[in-house]
């Protein structure tokens, strides 16, 4: 389980907290979603729970993270990484530069953690499955369109078996195919043990993937629910945040004078 | 006016990214182009201001072969938003990287700053003229590049995944200054991943596949039952307005509103239009 | 004065050149080292020819005499640094610097290091292509930058912004995500590679290792002379 308690973050250099009092808890094996506006906090919020915020970029954290039990105040970078990752949403900056091929490129996270060769090839090989990136494990990795580098910077974290996994808009650039694709690597991810937090604008992919869905705005968290609830909220779109489709369209029939009938019979 | 004619692009890799795509863009026309990533979309666009140029086949833009003139020369005709925009952001200030492209276009004077200015005010932008790029967020320094090439005022305008990493304030202003683009008889051409934007926003869908248009018409006519197997193939869904339609039998309603508009009960209830935030 | 030809020209002819010619790299490698040792050679020729004391004046210009000895002197500097050149330049175009410092961790350097060598040699590609990314943005917003050279020129100035400050910002994404993957971990790390190693490189090796130390000897009891 990773919980945050009471998080207060100010970013180094900066007079004003830009997390407010966060509470947010991820169980083993949920998905969790993470909405709000731009600039609400949601990429700060995802650094504070991977535990780089404050340990590498420095900042002021009050409250707690903890990590299966073990606070996470004073790891090292290198620690978390054993039991947390994050990816971001720009996979340029993910490339690591060094490696010649995709397999060495996901094959370097359980490198580093100085496990044996064989251990090493055998997580890389199942993140490859796991992702179908089994055609382009032999390409050069800064040869690849956005969306396939996504799928190998995803690749390259999941193979270091972390149990928590926070992913920052993580299909931004990815079609809907790459974006299926990721949603169903994520489920089996958490059928697994594994537990997940994703923030994404993209509502109808958490709709369909999260357990829980946490909206956050100023840097506070406004609600935290079961998916239906939080989505289905109306007050989402007035935060700046678009409702799944299915949501907005029952709305808008709704607002149309269409019968609540005929729109249970059109969404069924 | 574009012509596309037999237009063939292979990279030096081999990779044949445009397979013989050839279509005719009227002027004022709203085209989405939509597509698997590397199908092709964003080579393609790029024959339009001259970035690629042709390895077969011809691109011709109000009478003129694009292979005959230079990128900054085509640049005063069609405006490419980039999608990236920290490739193309290097100004101190917002206004600085927003008077860059019209001042290269020869503005001046009272003409640059009207046009910078509303530049910034379609892209929400005005209030941080001064402040630098690097401090606004992601998203923002996206729709500054957006405004940057907005203030060149070109007849053509080119977005590449305008809405990718918008919030809903982000989409609608986006979808706002398509309509005002449209309004002012210019032609837009974007590439979205986002179905329900490029029917809602767009007269034609373009839809690529490996290369080829595989299907180009109205968002009626391309997201009709009829077309669903072909969206399928290149992994794309229709909008949920149509898949709606379609399974009430109502025939192709690929916007909200043409939905509730084929449901015709309520009383002619309104429409809820949808603001900016 | 032959003799202070005689070392650097034995070490071209004898190791270098016919070490390139088997790997495949002479032509590559005598355009490279002549295109990197120009600079340098320029200045020392200005430089030696007109400003070493002699006393066969060949020819004047304005206060300046240009002297045999200069000339000589010049000549056994060039042959020198052509030398050094080629011998570095044969070593960078026949090892991939990702075989060298993964074999260099293998052998004790710490994994760290390894990775900021490599990301460095890395590096410079990933600007040019930026840079070219960045260019193209500029010209389709007007800038033009083919044609003229004052064109060309006037091109680099909103060049060097972007691709320095997306350096930049990237910069703190992209360690960020290296120190998620652990790249920072001290202590040994298992390689997936191994670089071959035959028997022959072996031997070669120690020849080398072993005409090196001849070399020296040779150097400190006179046959080949220093500089004048």
């Amino acid at each position: 389980m990773l919980e945050l308690a009471n998080a207060t973050y100010r970013y180094a250099g900066y007079a004003k907290p830009v997390l407010r009092d966060v509470d947010l808890r991820l169980g083993d094996g949920e998905i969790v979603g993470l909405v709000g506006p731009n600039e609400a906090g949601k990429s700060t919020l995802c650094l504070v729970a991977a535990g780089l915020a404050p340990a590498s970029i420095g900042g002021e954290l009050k409250g707690t993270l903890t990590l299966d039990g073990t606070p996470a105040t004073g790891m090292r970078t290198h620690d978390l990484a054993e039991r947390v990752v994050i990816a971001f949403q720009n996979p340029n900056t993910q490339r690591s530069g060094i490696a010649a091929t995709v397999f060495e490129e996901i094959a370097l996270g359980p490198m580093n953690l100085g496990l044996p060769i064989a251990e090493t090839v055998a997580r890389a090989r199942d993140a490859i499955s796991r992702l179908r990136l089994e055609p382009i494990v032999e390409r050069d990795p800064q040869r690849l369109s956005g969306g396939q580098a996504q799928l190998v910077a995803i690749a390259s974290l999941l193979a270091m078996r972390p149990r928590h996994v926070i992913l920052d808009e993580p299909t931004a650039q990815l079609d809907p195919a790459g974006t299926r694709l990721v949603g169903e690597a994520l489920e089996a991810l958490a059928e697994a043990g594994t537990s997940l937090l994703i923030a994404e604008h993209k509502t109808d992919l958490l709709d369909r993937l999260c357990h829980r869905v946490v909206l956050i705005d100023g840097g506070r968290i406004i609600r935290d629910g079961a998916t239906a609830d939080v989505l289905g909220d109306p007050s989402l779109e007035g935060l700046g945040v678009e409702p799944p489709a299915r949501v907005r369209l029952a709305r808008d029939m709704a607002a149309a004078g269409i019968g609540r009938g005929v729109i249970e019979r059109a969404l069924a | 006016m574009i012509e596309i004619e037999d237009l063939v692009h292979v990279y030096p890799s081999g990779t044949r990214a445009v397979d013989g795509v050839s279509l005719s863009i009227g002027t004022g026309e709203t085209v989405a182009l939509v597509g698997q990533n590397g199908s092709g979309k964003s080579t393609l666009v790029r024959h339009l201001n001259g970035l690629q140029r042709p390895t077969e086949g011809r691109v011709v833009i109000d009478g003129v072969d694009a292979s005959t003139r230079r990128v900054a020369q085509l640049a005063a005709t069609v405006g490419l938003a980039f999608q990236d925009p920290d490739r193309q952001i290097f100004a101190g200030s917002v206004r600085g990287e927003v008077e860059f492209g019209p001042r290269n276009l020869g503005l001046g004077g009272t003409a640059l700053t009207e046009a910078t200015e509303a530049a910034l005010t379609g892209t929400g932008l005005a209030g941080e003229a001064d402040t630098n790029p690097y401090d606004l967020g992601y998203s923002r320094r996206k729709l500054l590049a957006l405004a940057s090439i907005l203030a060149m005022q070109t007849p053509i305008v080119v977005l590449d995944e305008p809405t990718t990493g918008q919030d809903a304030r982000g989409v609608s202003r986006i979808e706002r200054i398509v309509a005002e683009l449209a309004e002012d008889g210019r032609t837009v051409i974007a590439i979205t991943h986002d179905m329900r934007f490029a029917a809602a926003w767009f007269e034609r869908i373009v839809v690529m596949r490996a290369g080829k248009a595989v299907l180009d018409g109205s968002p009626a006519e391309v997201f009709d039952q009829a077309n669903w197997p072909v969206l399928a193939s290149t992994y794309l869904e229709p909008p949920l307005a149509a898949r709606v339609g379609a399974r009430l039998g109502l025939g192709s309603t690929p916007t909200v509103r043409a939905l509730i508009e084929r449901l015709g009960e309520g009383g002619g209830g309104t429409i809820p239009d949808r603001t900016p935030g | 004065m032959v003799g202070g030809y005689l070392g650097p020209l034995a070490i071209i002819a004898i190791a270098v050149l016919p070490a390139a010619l088997v790997a495949g790299v002479a032509g590559r490698l005598v355009r490279v080292s002549l295109l990197l040792t120009l600079p340098i050679a320029i200045s020392v020729v200005l430089v030696t020819v007109f400003t070493r004391s002699g006393e066969t004046v060949l020819f004047v210009i304005g206060p300046f005499d240009a002297t045999l000895e200069g000339v000589d002197f010049a000549g056994q500097t060039l042959v020198r640094l052509f030398a050094i050149s080629t011998s570095i330049g044969l070593f960078g175009l026949t090892t991939e610097p990702r075989s060298f410092v993964l074999d260099l961790e293998r052998r004790g350097l710490s994994p760290r290091f390894a990775f900021v060598a490599l990301a460095t040699l890395e590096a410079v590609p990933a600007m040019v292509e930026r840079a070219g990314v960045i260019a193209a943005a500029q010209r389709a917003r007007g800038l033009d930058t083919e044609g003229s050279l004052r064109a060309r020129l006037r091109g680099v100035l909103p060049l060097a912004g972007p691709v320095v400050l997306s350096s930049l910002t990237e910069v703190e994404e992209r360690s960020l995500a290296l120190e998620v993957r652990a790249f920072g971990r001290p202590g040994r790390r298992q390689l997936l590679w191994r670089i071959p190693d035959s028997g022959t490189q072996l031997v070669v090796r120690g020849l080398l290792l072993g005409a090196l130390v001849g070399a020296i000897v040779l150097r400190m009891t006179g046959t080949f002379p220093a500089l004048p």
